[in-house]
C-alpha cells in the first residue's frame, strides 16, 4: 500500500502543491527514519518504551511521533512538505505540513530529555521551526533570519536543546510565517513532568484550533485571508468528522487547546465545570485555578483545564462562536425569516428548475436538506444525533462518558442513551408516572450506557 | 399673292426611310425584357418573378400572395417569394426595362421630317405687299447617318435596364432575406430578455419581501426595483425593434391591409452542423455579378458612344434643309411671284470647334467607364472574399458561442446553484448568474443572426444585390445590475 508521501511523489498530489525535487538527492544516511501518516483518524497513544514513563496524550484526529534514542538524545525527524488532509469525508485540502499531515505529529518527550530533531525541507521555499513556548537556547528558537538562516529546499538542518520545563507547548515556522501557517503547518509539543505523578490525569486530550478559508471547490487555502476564514477546523479536521473525546467514567481528564488561528475561541464544554491548570507559560498553582465552564484560548496561546469525568453521557464541546461550529458559508446572505417565496418559487423555477426556496423559518432547514453542493464542500451545519441534525460544523465535538471504557480504548461508544426521565420529553398534559414523586429528590431510574 | 409651298425634296426622307430595318420583337413585346431578367434572377436565387401588366394580373398575384403570407409563419423563402411577387417598386423597376426597350425601338424610327414656313414682310408697310414664304421642310441628315448607332447605344441601354432590374431584384431577394432574418432575431431577443425580465422581476419581488420583513433596506429594495426597471425598459425597447423589425419586412414584401397579418418564427433556424468550403468565389462572382454586367455593359455603351462622336466630329449639327422660296413683289402694281427650290446646307466650321474637346470628352467618358467596370471587378473580388470569410468566420463564432460560452454560462450557473444551495451565495447572485446565462445565450443567439445574414451576403457577392458589407450589426445585451443582498 502506497503511503501519503508516495502518492505524492506519485502523481504530483493531483497537480498540487509543488515540493523539493532537491531532498530526493541528498544523502539521507543517518537521520532518523521520518515517519508519515497517511490517515486523519485518531492514533493510539504512544507509550513511552524507553526513559521515564509518562501518561500518553491523544491527538484528536492525529498522531505521535515516533523517536530514537541516541546516546541518550531524542532524536525526530519533521519533514515539512506538502500534504493533502482530508478535512473531513468529501472534503480534502491541499495543504502544507509536517510528515504526511496537517497538522503535524504531537511531538511528546520529557522534562529534562534533550531533544534533537532533524527537520528537512521539502517545501519549494525555505522554512523553519519556532518552538512555541519553551526555554532554549536563542539560536535554536526557529525565527528565520534572527536565530538562524531559512532552512532551504532540500536540505536538513538541526535544532537540538534541553526540556527545562513541563507543560503545554506548539511548534510552527517562523519564516514566510503568515503564509506557513496559513497552509496549516503546526503541530503540538507535549512536555511531560519529570516525575509522573505531578499533575497525573488519565486521558489527556490534545486539540489544536486552526483555521482555513478554502472557497467551496477549491482544494488550497487562500494565504491572504485575514479574518473571513471559512472552515474552523481543530487538528485540521471539522464537524462531523472531528473524532469524540471517549472518557471512562470517573477518570480525571485534561484537555489541552492551543490556538494558531487568527482569533480568540471560548471553548465551552457541556456537562462539567473544570479548572485551567496549565497554559503554554506553564502549570497554573492550585491557588491560582478557578472554576469555568468556558475557556477563552488566546491567539497564540495554549491552555489545558481539568476536570473528573463523573457525569455520563454525550457532552457537546465547541467553541462558542456560533460562526465557528459552521461549516463554508457566504456572509452576504439575507435574511429570509418571514419572507413567504412560495410565490417566487413558481417564477425562479421557471428559470431555474432546480430551485429550492430556503431560510424563510429559520436556517435549519440547511442540516435537514440533504442538497446537492459545489465538489470538495460539506454543508454549512450538519452532522446527525441520535435525535436528528446536531445543525453543527467547524469546532464542534462530543465528550463521551461511559462506564467500563478501557484505559487505552478511545473508539467511538456510539449514543449515550439517556435513562427515562433524564431526557427532555413532549408534554401531552398529563405528567407521566416516573415524573410524578413526593419527595424533592430526583427518582433517578437505573443508569444504562450502550455502545455503539 | 397665293401662298404655294411644295415641298419639293420630300423624296429624301422617304430614300432614307427605306433604310430602315425590321424591328425585333423583343423590342415590342409587351413584356419586352422581361424574360431575361426573370431567368436570370432565378437562375440565381431559385424563386419565381413576374411582370404584372393588367388589373387581372395583378388580382391574380395578390390572391396568391394573401395565401402565402395570410395568418402564417412564413420562412425566409416564403418570404423572399412574397416580395417578389408583391413588391411595386419591383415592378416599376421592371416597367423602366420595358421603357427602354420602347426607346430601342423609338430610336429604330426614323426622325420625322421637319416641316418650317416663314413669311416675312409681315408688320414692315414700307415693303407694301411684298411678302416672302420660306417653306422648307428640314431633314436631320445626321438621324439618318447615325441611326445605326443610336440604336446600338439604345440597345445597350436596354441591356442595362434589364441587369438593373435584374440587380434590383436580386437586391429585393437579399434585403427580404436579410429583414427576415433580422425579424425573427429580434422576436429571439425578446424571448431572451423576457426571460431576464423575469428573474429580475422575481429579484424585485425578493426584495419587497425582505423589505417587508425588514432585512432589506430601502437602498437595497430600490435597487432591485431600478435593475426590474431598467430590464422592463429594455423588453419594450426590444418588442419595438422587433415591431419595426417586422414592419421593414413587410414593407419589402409589399403587404398592407390584412395580408400584415403574418408571423415569423420566434427564433432563428439552428446552425448547419458543417459548412461547405464556397469554391473559388471570385472567380463565380466574376462570371455572375449582375452589377459587374451592368458596368460591361455601360462600357460598350460607352463604346458605342465614342464612335458615333468619332463620326459626326465634324458635322455635328448638319442639317440638310430643303424646301422652296417663293418670292412675291410687287413691282409697280404688278405683283410678280418667284417661287425657287431651295436647298441649304448648314454647317457650323470647325474653325473654333474641331471637335477635339469632344473628343476628348468621349475618350474620357470611356476611360471613366473602363475604370469603373475595372473597379468594380476589383471590388467584387475583395467583396467575394470578404462575403466568404464572414461567412465561415461568423459560422465559428456563432459556434463557439454556441459549444463554449453558452455551456460555461450553464456550467456557472450549476455552479451557482450548488453554492445557493450551500448557503454560501444568496438568491440575488443566483438569480445574477441566471440572467448572465441569458445574456450568453442572447449574444450567442446575435452570433446565430450574424451566421445566416453572413449567408444570405454569399449569395449577394457571387449574384450582386448586395449592399456589400459583410457582419451584422450591434445586437442587445442585457443589462447588469442588482443584486441587493450585499
Amino acid at each position: 500500500m502506497m503511503n501519503r508521501r508516495q502518492l505524492l511523489g506519485a502523481g504530483a498530489a493531483a497537480g498540487a502543491l509543488v515540493s523539493s525535487q532537491a531532498w530526493s538527492q541528498t544523502s539521507n544516511r543517518g537521520l532518523p527514519e521520518a515517519a508519515v501518516m497517511d490517515t486523519a483518524a485518531t492514533q493510539s497513544p504512544t507509550r513511552p518504551s524507553t526513559g521515564v514513563d509518562y501518561n500518553p496524550v491523544v491527538t484528536l484526529n492525529g498522531w505521535t511521533l515516533p523517536y530514537r534514542m541516541n546516546n541518550g538524545v531524542k532524536e525526530f525527524h519533521l519533514v515539512a512538505e506538502p500534504v493533502e488532509r482530508e478535512l473531513a469525508d468529501g472534503m480534502i485540502a491541499y495543504l502544507w505540513g509536517y510528515n504526511g499531515q496537517s497538522t503535524g505529529p504531537t511531538i511528546e518527550a520529557v522534562e529534562g530529555d534533550r531533544v534533537r530533531f532533524y527537520v528537512t525541507n521539502k517545501l519549494p521555499e525555505h522554512t523553519s521551526i519556532h518552538w512555541h513556548g519553551l526555554i532554549l537556547p536563542s539560536g535554536m528558537d526557529g525565527v528565520g533570519g534572527l536565530s538562524h538562516p531559512g532552512i532551504p529546499p532540500g536540505k536538513t538542518f538541526i535544532y537540538e536543546f534541553d526540556l527545562t520545563k513541563s507543560g503545554t507547548f506548539m511548534y510552527h515556522p517562523h519564516a514566510d510565517e503568515m503564509v506557513q501557517m496559513a497552509m496549516g503547518m503546526m503541530g503540538m509539543f507535549v512536555v511531560h513532568p519529570k516525575d509522573p505523578e505531578f499533575m497525573r490525569v488519565d486521558r489527556d486530550f490534545l486539540i489544536m484550533l486552526n483555521a482555513f478559508d478554502i472557497d467551496p471547490g477549491t482544494y488550497v487555502p487562500r494565504i491572504m485571508t485575514m479574518t473571513d476564514f471559512n472552515l474552523w477546523t481543530w487538528n485540521s479536521r471539522i464537524f462531523p468528522d472531528i473524532d469524540p473525546l471517549v472518557v471512562n467514567q470517573g477518570d480525571k481528564v485534561r484537555v489541552r487547546v492551543g490556538n494558531l488561528t487568527m482569533t480568540n475561541h471560548p471553548i465551552h464544554m457541556h456537562g462539567y465545570d473544570f479548572k485551567v491548570t496549565c497554559t503554554d507559560g506553564g502549570w497554573v498553582p492550585e491557588a491560582a485555578q478557578w472554576p469555568e465552564v468556558t475557556v477563552d484560548i488566546p491567539i497564540g496561546g495554549m491552555r489545558a483545564y481539568e476536570f473528573v469525568a463523573d457525569n455520563l453521557g454525550d457532552w457537546a464541546i465547541h467553541c462558542h462562536k456560533s460562526h465557528h461550529t459552521m461549516n463554508a458559508m457566504g456572509h452576504d446572505i439575507p435574511t429570509f425569516i418571514g419572507v413567504d417565496k412560495r410565490q417566487l418559487t413558481k417564477q425562479i423555477r421557471k428559470l431555474q428548475p432546480e430551485y429550492m426556496p430556503m431560510g424563510t423559518a429559520g436556517m435549519a432547514d440547511m442540516g435537514v436538506m440533504e442538497m446537492e453542493l459545489p465538489d470538495n464542500t460539506i454543508p454549512m451545519m450538519t452532522g446527525w444525533g441520535p435525535h436528528g441534525p446536531i445543525e453543527m460544523g467547524g469546532m464542534f465535538s462530543v465528550v463521551k462518558v461511559r462506564e467500563g471504557i478501557g484505559a487505552d480504548d478511545y473508539s467511538d461508544p456510539g449514543w449515550y442513551v439517556n435513562p427515562p426521565g433524564e431526557q427532555a420529553y413532549e408534554w401531552t398534559g398529563e405528567l407521566p408516572e416516573f415524573a410524578t414523586n413526593t419527595s424533592p429528590k430526583t427518582l433517578i431510574t437505573p443508569k444504562q450506557t450502550s455502545k455503539g | 399673292m397665293s401662298v404655294r409651298k411644295w415641298p419639293a425634296l420630300i423624296v429624301t426622307p422617304l430614300i432614307l426611310a427605306a433604310c430602315a430595318t425590321e424591328i425585333p420583337g423583343k423590342y415590342t413585346d409587351p413584356k419586352a425584357g422581361f424574360l431575361e431578367v426573370s431567368s436570370q434572377t432565378s437562375a440565381a436565387i431559385g424563386k419565381r418573378t413576374v411582370l404584372a401588366q393588367t388589373q387581372a394580373e395583378n388580382v391574380a398575384l395578390n390572391k396568391q400572395v394573401h395565401g402565402m403570407v395570410y395568418r402564417k409563419t412564413i420562412s425566409a423563402d416564403t418570404a423572399v417569394q412574397a416580395a417578389l411577387l408583391n413588391n411595386k417598386g419591383l415592378q416599376a423597376s421592371y416597367a423602366a426595362v420595358g421603357i427602354s426597350g420602347a426607346e430601342v425601338w423609338q430610336q429604330s424610327l426614323l426622325k420625322n421630317p421637319v416641316v418650317s414656313i416663314g413669311l416675312f414682310g409681315i408688320g414692315a408697310p414700307e415693303l407694301g405687299v411684298y411678302r416672302a414664304l420660306e417653306s422648307t421642310i428640314a431633314f436631320n441628315l445626321l438621324d439618318a447617318a447615325t441611326r445605326k448607332q443610336r440604336k446600338a447605344l439604345a440597345s445597350a441601354q436596354f441591356q442595362q435596364a434589364q441587369m438593373n432590374a435584374v440587380n434590383e431584384t436580386l437586391m429585393l431577394a437579399n434585403q427580404t432575406r436579410q429583414a427576415w432574418i433580422n425579424a425573427v432575431s429580434a422576436f429571439e431577443t425578446v424571448s431572451y430578455l423576457r426571460q431576464a425580465s423575469d428573474a429580475a422581476a422575481a429579484g424585485s419581488e425578493l426584495a419587497a419581501k425582505l423589505g417587508q420583513t425588514g432585512a432589506l433596506n430601502k437602498a437595497g429594495q430600490a435597487r432591485e426595483f431600478a435593475f426590474n426597471a431598467e430590464l422592463a425598459g429594455q423588453l419594450a425597447k426590444a418588442r419595438l425593434n422587433a415591431t419595426l423589425a417586422k414592419e421593414e419586412l413587410t414593407r419589402l414584401m409589399g403587404l398592407w391591409g390584412t395580408d400584415v397579418n403574418y408571423f415569423v418564427p420566434d427564433a432563428l433556424p439552428a446552425l448547419p452542423t458543417s459548412l461547405r468550403r464556397v469554391s473559388s468565389i471570385e472567380a463565380t462572382a466574376l462570371a455572375n455579378r449582375v452589377d459587374l454586367k451592368v458596368a460591361k455593359i455601360g462600357l460598350e455603351a460607352q463604346a458605342k458612344a465614342f464612335g458615333l462622336t468619332d463620326q459626326t466630329r465634324l458635322v455635328t449639327d448638319l442639317e440638310l434643309i430643303a424646301g422652296f422660296e417663293s418670292e412675291r413683289e410687287n413691282d409697280g402694281g404688278d405683283t410678280t411671284t418667284d417661287t425657287r427650290p431651295q436647298l441649304e446646307l448648314e454647317f457650323a466650321i470647325p474653325i473654333f470647334d474641331n471637335g477635339e474637346a469632344r473628343m476628348k470628352k468621349a475618350e474620357l467618358s470611356y476611360m471613366q467607364a473602363a475604370n469603373v467596370l475595372a473597379e468594380r471587378a476589383v471590388n467584387v473580388r475583395s467583396e467575394a472574399r470578404s462575403a466568404e470569410a464572414a461567412y465561415h468566420a461568423s459560422y465559428q463564432i456563432a459556434r463557439h458561442y454556441r459549444d463554449v460560452v453558452v455551456p460555461l454560462r450553464g456550467t456557472i450557473e450549476e455552479e451557482a446553484l450548488l453554492s445557493y444551495n450551500g448557503m454560501i451565495t444568496n438568491t440575488f447572485e443566483l438569480l445574477l448568474d441566471v440572467r448572465q446565462k441569458l445574456g450568453s445565450s442572447l449574444e450567442a443567439s446575435n452570433a446565430k443572426r450574424d451566421f445566416w445574414l453572413a449567408q444570405a451576403n454569399v449569395k449577394a457577392a457571387i449574384y450582386g444585390g448586395g449592399s456589400g458589407a459583410a457582419g451584422g450589426g450591434e445586437g442587445m445585451a442585457i443589462a447588469a445590475g442588482g443584486g441587493a443582498g450585499h
